[in-house]
């Protein structure tokens, strides 16, 4: 029997967990229905935001009706950030439905079996299926930067890159904790929709942390505060770049894969 | 190859397994019997890396279970009762993933996977998503994934459980074959199965190992007095009165008195041998040397079934106990003694101290032990009954 060597085996079973994974998402109908109903959705807060009565456009040409009084708008950054904001809203709904199957699937079909009994460790599955997820949710965005990137071309005075680059970065590094998150939740239980209700409501906590937090006041409030995905989202969608904010986003996302190893390591010693 | 030593495994106050021992030699196709809720599956997936034991320890393909985990698993296939299967990939591709993650360089992935295919009878479906394969298929996929890694050691839980007796025939075959370049640990509950596929047995019951050995030794299982089955030319009489005078025998029935065939009669009889005789060649010695013609001559063996029946039957007298109640003497057991002691203890009361000499062999922990018994890797004909 040959076998591959150490030093590769970690990085090739990542990727053919990876691989699989993505697979999977791709022949299956979900992502396809997430997606559509993602981006009709993304296309009308885009109408919203920009072209509806009320929106920004409107509310650019009352202002220069109104002979320009009042502070000047910078259209591209209200923009980014009204959308972005949105967008970090509506990803609220698809994030649960994504990482529910991530592990709950796996042992329905009984395939966690075949994981826990191949040289793979617990951590580089966890890792490689939350590379997969997050693909998948970049994918699903994607075209509607699309639609970003045209109203954006139009802005005079262009849009700062690093504004651009520290929103996109936000709305990423917000779905990868909560997919990591929701990929603990997925291994703790089969049932795909348990596991889609409970990671709604870890994620709505953590999203309103920050009203939580202003409601308990004091230090302890402070330091609640700081576990708030929306505040650190929101400062990134700002174009505010807060080194805490990023370690914040990591953590979860390493708590997360943490937490995962270790519940599928717990399944060991459990009595099936 | 595999070594399993003193396994036992609890979950909170439950054992599942206890003491179990038993070993398996290079090449050999081992059947691992028992009843329902035995530990066969326990066992199998301590030995497969998935679960970890609570008390001793085994040896696969020569890497401890608890110490060398990821080398054991490189080392096995591992085939569930449930086959673990990803509905949506192709056959071909779900392959080249478990190969991928069993390790396989990429240079040898494609011809071990088409080599697998063939084997496995799969060529036909290669493209095929596994969800559109019926369950004989999938079991076979089942099995491919065992083997696509060509590992030294296959662990297959009840591998043909659910198929239609051609699909049953065609997974038996395919298990044999592989015998001699990989050992096999074979877990079912058909009989039959093992007798035409395993080399050696195993069969557990309440969570210990009961008996252990080959498909020979266990065959005379509990015959603690042997039978012999003579056919002679002649009236049935006249034979009775030579074997009488044989040393050893105990009893003789006829089964068949003067029967014509041919020019002559026979008659056919059954001798049963004092306890601890094996009279044998004397039998034979005796019938011929009086001028009679000896046409057959034959030890009565016990079937597998039968063994398997004496061992498990404990099982059923225990669930009748647990229904009536605390007044049974079942319920007056001591409290830490477990269902298993009693499996265990029962048949070899019935089996009795005096075993033949290729006959089973009591372990310490039964009251019946005559001596202390070890795992025996190599050693296919002295079986062990625990």
């Amino acid at each position: 029997m040959s076998i591959r060597s150490s030093g590769a085996t970690l990085w090739a079973n990542l990727y053919a967990i990876y691989c699989r994974e993505l697979q999977q998402y791709f022949g299956a109908p979900l992502a396809y229905g997430v997606a559509g109903i993602f981006w009709l959705l993304g296309g009308f807060f885009f109408f919203t935001v920009l072209l509806a009565p009320g929106g920004l456009i409107g509310a650019i040409a009352a202002q220069d009706q109104a002979g320009g009084g009042g502070p000047p708008i910078d259209a591209a950054y209200e923009f980014l950030k009204l959308y972005l904001g949105l967008l970090g809203s509506l990803s609220m709904f698809i994030l649960p439905v994504l990482s529910m199957g991530l592990y709950a699937e796996e042992r329905k079909q009984g395939t966690l079996e075949l994981l826990a009994t191949s040289p793979v460790t617990n951590w580089v599955v966890a890792l490689g299926k939350l590379l997969a997820i997050l693909s998948l949710y970049i994918a699903i965005v994607l075209p509607l930067m699309l639609l970003e990137a045209i109203a954006l071309s139009a802005s005079d005075p262009p849009i700062q890159p690093g504004v651009l680059l520290l929103g996109h970065l936000g709305l990423v590094l917000m779905a990868a904790s909560i997919l990591s998150l929701g990929m603990f939740i997925s291994s703790l239980t089969s049932s795909t929709v348990l596991a889609a209700i409970m990671t709604f409501a870890l994620m709505l906590l953590l999203w309103v942390m920050d009203v939580i937090a202003q409601g308990i006041g004091g230090g302890f409030g402070e330091a609640l505060g700081h576990l708030s995905l929306l505040r650190h989202f929101g400062d990134l969608t700002e174009g505010i770049f807060d080194a805490g904010g990023l370690v914040m986003f990591l953590s979860y996302i390493g708590l997360g894969i943490f937490l995962t190893a270790q519940s599928i390591e717990a399944l060991r010693f459990q009595r099936s | 190859m595999i070594e399993a030593d003193q396994l036992s495994k609890t979950y909170g106050d439950v054992t599942a397994i206890r003491d179990v021992t038993f070993a398996v030699a290079p090449g050999e196709i081992m059947g691992f019997l028992g009843p329902n809720g035995a530990g066969k599956t326990t066992t199998m997936r301590i030995l497969a890396g998935f679960l970890p034991a609570s008390q001793g320890t085994a040896r696969v393909a020569d890497c401890d279970v608890h110490r060398d985990l990821m080398a054991v698993r490189q080392r096995i296939g591992y085939l569930p009762e449930l086959p673990p299967l990803y509905p949506e990939m192709t056959v071909e591709g779900f392959l080249h993933f478990v190969a991928r993650i069993k390790g396989l360089p990429a240079g040898d992935r494609s011809e071990r996977v088409t080599w697998t295919i063939g084997r496995c009878g799969l060529a036909d479906k290669r493209s095929v998503l596994i969800r559109k394969l019926s369950k004989g298929y999938r079991q076979r996929v089942g099995i491919a994934q065992a083997i696509v890694h060509n590992p030294p050691v296959i662990i297959l839980d009840e591998p043909t459980v659910g198929l239609d007796p051609r699909q049953n025939q065609a997974v038996r075959e395919l298990v044999k074959s592989l015998a001699g370049d990989h050992t096999i640990i074979l877990s079912t509950h058909i009989l039959p199965e093992v007798s035409m596929t395993c080399d050696r047995v195993t069969i557990i019951n309440g969570g210990q190992v009961v008996a252990s050995g080959s498909l020979d030794a266990l065959s005379h299982y509990g015959t603690t007095e042997l039978s012999y089955e003579v056919e002679v030319a002649g009236a049935a009489q006249l034979a009775q009165a030579q074997l009488y005078q044989v040393a050893g025998v105990h009893r003789i029935d006829v089964m068949l008195d003067s029967q014509p065939q041919g020019d002559e009669v026979r008659s056919r009889l059954k001798v049963q041998a004092q306890p601890g005789a094996d009279p044998g060649s004397a039998i034979a010695t005796r019938l011929v040397g009086a001028g009679m013609n000896l046409y057959e001559l034959r030890r009565g063996q016990t079937s597998l079934e039968d063994v398997f029946i004496n061992l498990t039957t404990t099982e059923v007298a225990e669930d009748v106990a647990e229904i009536e109640g605390a007044e049974t003497p079942a319920a007056e057991q001591s409290a830490d003694e477990t269902f298993a002691d009693k499996a265990v203890r029962e048949p070899i009361d019935e089996a009795g101290e005096s075993v033949a000499a290729d006959a089973p062999v009591a372990s310490p922990s039964t009251p019946a032990a005559p001596a202390p018994t070890a795992p025996a890797p190599t050693d296919s004909s002295d079986p062990e009954v625990q």
